[in-house]
């Protein structure tokens, strides 16, 4: 056995280059997007030092045999449950833009819990469905499986943070689809999230911004100096990048201040502005290729544990990847959901760089190998 | 487990669709955005980045015929708001009150439309240094409100000569609807009257603009294109100054002196100073006059109403081209001529005047002004006393001729039709003829005749017969260049940047009256005799100079006579005629002469004393 031959037995070549070129790709786009601003060089020092940690818990995550977690299931929720609330513990939570979702440790910001969280669901999810060996159709079964998912939904809309939870959602909605729930029971949800949705924005437990979000999704002209403005402005900066970009640091709405939040959560209209359409497809396509590769590993997972990981974490990415750049476009409602491997935030290049050591240790304990 | 393993490509399969259903969607939108629509989002982009800003150029300056300022241009500090501010009612209120100005004149600015949607509105000029220290202190609570350097007119000279000057404003809306406006947009100043208004083109120079970077807050980043305004050239008048001002203040003291001869209602007059050679004005008043200064930055709601109120005589009016009088007996000086020239009179004549006049009938007697008669009278001494049976003899003869012999020869020295001042305005008066007695009353059959009294009137200078001030100046003016009239005009010269003349306007001849030779060199004669021992001798007395001229006492139903005097001077060697009335001021000669006299002084360069008349003649 060669030497080449002892890598790939344990390291899946495709998805570590992918991963490397979309790390790449994203630090460009963000020292673009951050050289206006007078912090700008701290930022982006900031962002490697969050690849560079995520690359080291990549490594510990890929050293991690998920299938023996299999009986570690209360132990998770229970974990699970206190990481998502621990910043609203006294002393060890910060308040940042409208919600409580930073841990602070004597002074220094550690990282946002939601962000683990997210990986920490997609374990306890895929113990829970592949229990049921393919087969989910009894209504208590279907209940018990939701419960298990309300609890970290429950808590995340406490904090408020709509927008992870919903990633919770599609990451068991994912799951589920490919753990053996009965196609009726989709058909079943989907009726319930209609009138659900329905029934919070007329009960008024859906916050005014949100609303406000919503009818501009609906109707982009309807407040261009107002609710609107950051979607038009987004949209014009895409828009204008043309065929190939106005060139890195060269996008007028980027520079000029037209466009908010442009290293986090509008790093892709950026992007588009200064790459144009040529940016995107790049982008698109080391998308389909992450996408591709793990759901491959997916299918060559040992057990229904490891490919239901491998599913939860393509679910997460490929609602992440759909609801931001959706976003950017105007094909979804605007929410603070950042892009995979591209926006600005520690605590989420961590959690994607980790996500991708879990698949690598799925593939390198796959069936067969 | 069987069943699943195979469920389980399925499964999969229908997880793979999703995703790359996913990819596919944002692969599509991108498209469309980037590539179908990209050049309408790119333009959206250039329209958020650049702002293009108007330089307006330096207006040209008006100079008098030495090279006086009259109207220049000086820096102020404005207040201007934000066009964003416009409906925030609380902030203009509070703004008014800071600038102590009515809350509906800074709401109307605030409101104005312009071109450029987001240039700012000018809300106060000239505003006072506390006010400004006090906006400045207190910027977070006036957000929007800037205060500027702007540009405005000043006159050095306040209010001297501001009709003819005219004042600016803002263009208006059919100005801009008219066509002939093209390079001007909403908001731009331009000149509303007066030399402003006619000299607009010269004066008004190219605007530059400034074509720049901002950011989403509207802060300027970087000058992308620029192009420096063209300043607009200085126009230099053929008015003086001194003159001018003489003119005014002559006018001001005869209304004065009319006051305190019993004539209460004397609140306005005219007077207009002819180059009789060149056509050149050398000044033109008009009494009551206008601060051009209330105009700058927009005039007040209650300063427009105060001009254009029922009893303020319209001080907006430049009434020695826009008023329209009965040139009473000044206009003998025509009738004379045309008795002359026609064969209707001459210098051998005699006439004998009782003061009752029924040369049309016993039942139709008319009077002399002077009811006590003046005896035996001929050609000469008519003109010289102003004797108005002389004239009603001649009218009665030019009536029996029925050829309109009077009128034609009225209309050769320009009554009846604009003289061509470069001034807007000017009114062509009225010449009445058979023609337009019928069309006049053309609802009233039994008044469209045209009678003896109808002759006798017009020889008189009464009845239907109008005119400006400027057109009797012209008359005179004419009769003192061989008959040539001139026609008159207030641009001397365009200066351009260096302050070198580019245009100089050339004497032309506006009407050539044709008269002999012999009939002018005897009405000269006789228009000197007003001076010396006539109507205008008392105003006169002790003059330096020997003086043609004319005295007038306007017959206006339901008013006070309006006094007239017209001459030309030196009488040796005319070079200067001078026409002046004084609204329901009385007769001629006590009040208008005087007037004359002063200008007269001005203009020869001879020291001005105000003299009162005593005459009670006509």
């Amino acid at each position: 056995m060669s030497r080449l031959e002892a890598v790939r037995k344990w390291a899946n070549v495709p998805l570590i280059l992918t991963v490397a070129l979309l790390l790449v790709y994203g630090a460009v786009v963000v020292r673009s997007a951050t050289a206006g601003f007078s912090a700008g060089d701290a930022m982006f020092q900031r962002q490697l030092f969050g690849i560079a940690l995520g690359l080291v818990l990549l490594v510990v995550a890929w050293t991690v045999d998920y299938s023996k977690l299999e009986g570690w299931l209360g132990p998770l929720t229970v974990l699970n449950a206190l990481l998502i609330i621990s910043p609203r513990i006294p002393g060890l939570g910060v308040h940042v833009s409208g919600a409580t979702a930073w841990l602070e440790v004597a002074g220094v910001r550690l990282f946002q819990p939601s962000e683990p969280a997210k990986l920490v669901t997609i374990v306890i999810m895929a113990i829970v469905i592949s229990q049921y060996k393919g087969n989910i159709e009894r209504w208590q079964d279907v209940m018990r499986v939701m419960l298990f998912l309300a609890v970290p939904f429950g808590l995340i809309l406490l904090q408020p943070d709509l927008g992870t939870g919903l990633v919770f959602i599609a990451i068991t909605m994912g799951m589920l689809l490919v753990g053996g729930l009965k196609a009726r029971w989709f058909v079943i949800f989907a009726i319930v999230g209609v009138v659900g949705v329905g029934v919070a924005f007329q009960a008024g437990v859906v916050a005014e911004y949100q609303v406000n979000r919503m009818l501009v999704f609906l109707d982009p002209e309807i407040d261009p100096r107002g609710a609107g403005y950051n979607l038009q402005q987004s949209r014009i900066a895409i828009g204008s990048g043309g065929v190939s970009g106005k060139g890195l640091e060269q996008g007028t709405q980027s520079n000029l201040n037209f466009l908010p939040e442009r290293h986090t959560d509008f790093i892709f209209s950026v992007l588009g502005e200064e790459l144009g359409f040529v940016g995107t497809v790049m982008l698109l396509g080391l998308y389909l290729a992450l996408l591709m590769i793990a759901l491959e590993i997916s299918t060559s997972g040992r057990d229904l544990l490891t490919s239901l990981i491998a599913v939860g974490l393509i679910s997460m990415w490929t609602f992440q990847i759909l609801q931001n750049m959706g976003m950017t476009m105007g094909l979804m409602p605007i929410t603070g959901i950042p892009l995979p491997f591209m926006s600005f935030g520690s605590s989420f290049m961590i959690t994607n760089l980790a996500g991708t050591g879990m698949l690598l240790s799925i593939w390198a304990r796959r069936s067969g190998a | 487990m069987a069943t699943y393993r195979d469920e389980l490509r399925s499964r999969y399969a229908a997880l793979a669709v999703v995703f790359l259903a996913v990819l596919g969607v944002l692969f599509l939108r991108a498209w469309s955005m980037q590539i179908l629509s990209g050049d309408d989002f790119a333009a959206a982009a250039e329209n958020n980045r650049i702002r293009e800003i108007a330089v307006e150029a330096p207006r040209g300056r008006i100079l008098d015929r030495n090279g006086v300022p009259l109207v220049q241009n000086r820096a102020t500090l404005g207040v201007t708001v934000d066009p964003s501010a416009r409906g925030d009612e609380d902030l203009l209120y509070r703004l008014s009150v800071a600038l102590d100005m009515p809350f509906a004149d800074v709401t109307e600015r605030a409101s104005s439309e312009r071109e450029a949607a987001l240039q700012p509105r000018l809300i106060a000029v000239d505003v006072p240094m506390t006010t400004v220290a006090y906006l400045a202190e207190h910027e977070s609570e006036y957000p929007g409100v800037e205060i500027s350097v702007v540009p405005v007119r000043e006159y050095p000279n306040g209010t001297l000569a501001a009709h003819v000057l005219g004042y600016t404003g803002e263009i208006s809306e059919e100005a801009l609807k008219s066509g002939d406006m093209d390079s001007y947009a909403l908001g731009d100043v331009v000149g509303k009257s007066g030399a402003e208004r006619q000299f607009e083109p010269v004066l008004h120079g190219e605007k530059g603009y400034r074509r720049i970077e901002v950011d989403a807050m509207g802060k300027a980043r970087a000058v992308i294109e620029e192009a420096e305004p063209v300043a607009g050239s200085d126009v230099k008048l053929t008015i003086d100054i001194d003159v001018q001002r003489v003119a005014e203040e002559a006018l001001v003291n005869a209304l004065a002196a009319a006051r305190a001869d019993d004539f209460k209602n004397a609140r306005a007059g005219s007077a207009v100073a002819l180059d009789v050679v060149t056509g050149e004005v050398l000044a033109m008043a008009s009494v009551p006059t206008y601060d051009p200064t209330l105009f700058i930055g927009g005039i007040s709601q209650a300063n427009w109403e105060a001009l254009n109120d029922k009893d303020s005589e319209y001080p907006l009016n430049n009434r020695a081209i826009q008023a329209l009088y009965p040139p009473a007996s000044t206009f003998k000086a025509i009738t004379g001529l045309a008795g002359l020239e026609y064969g209707v009179t001459s210098l051998s004549h005699s006439y004998y005047c009782s003061g009752r006049w029924t040369g049309q009938g016993e039942d139709w007697a008319k009077f002399c002004w002077n009811r006590r008669g003046h005896g035996t009278m001929n050609f000469t001494s008519g003109i010289a006393q102003s004797c108005d049976t002389v004239f009603y003899e001649i009218g009665i003869e030019f009536y029996r001729r029925g050829a309109e012999e009077m009128q034609d020869f009225s209309k050769r020295f320009g009554l009846g039709s604009r003289l061509g001042i470069d001034l807007p305005g000017e009114m062509e008066g009225r010449v009445p003829d058979a023609q337009w007695k019928a069309e006049w009353n053309r609802d009233y059959p039994e008044y469209q005749r045209w009678l003896p009294g109808d002759d006798t009137n017009l020889v008189i200078g009464q009845g239907d017969l109008l005119a400006t001030p400027l057109q009797m100046a012209g008359v005179f003016a004419g009769l003192a260049n061989d008959g040539d009239v001139m026609r008159p005009h207030v641009l001397k010269e365009v200066l351009d940047s260096k302050g070198e003349p580019v245009r100089i306007v050339d004497a032309e001849v506006a009407f050539e009256t044709d008269v002999g030779e012999a009939s002018l060199r005897a009405m000269h004669n006789a228009l000197l005799a007003v001076t010396e021992g006539g109507t205008g001798t008392s105003a006169f007395r002790g003059f330096p100079e020997r003086v043609a001229g004319k005295t007038g006492t306007a017959e206006v139903a339901g008013r006070d006579d309006y006094a007239w005097f017209t001459a030309y001077a030196p009488a040796d060697d005319p070079r200067y005629a001078v026409a002046v009335v004084i609204e329901q001021g009385g007769g001629g000669g006590a009040v208008a002469a005087p007037a004359a006299r002063e200008i007269l002084s001005a203009l020869l360069g001879l020291p001005v004393e105000t003299v009162r008349a005593s005459d009670d003649s006509r």
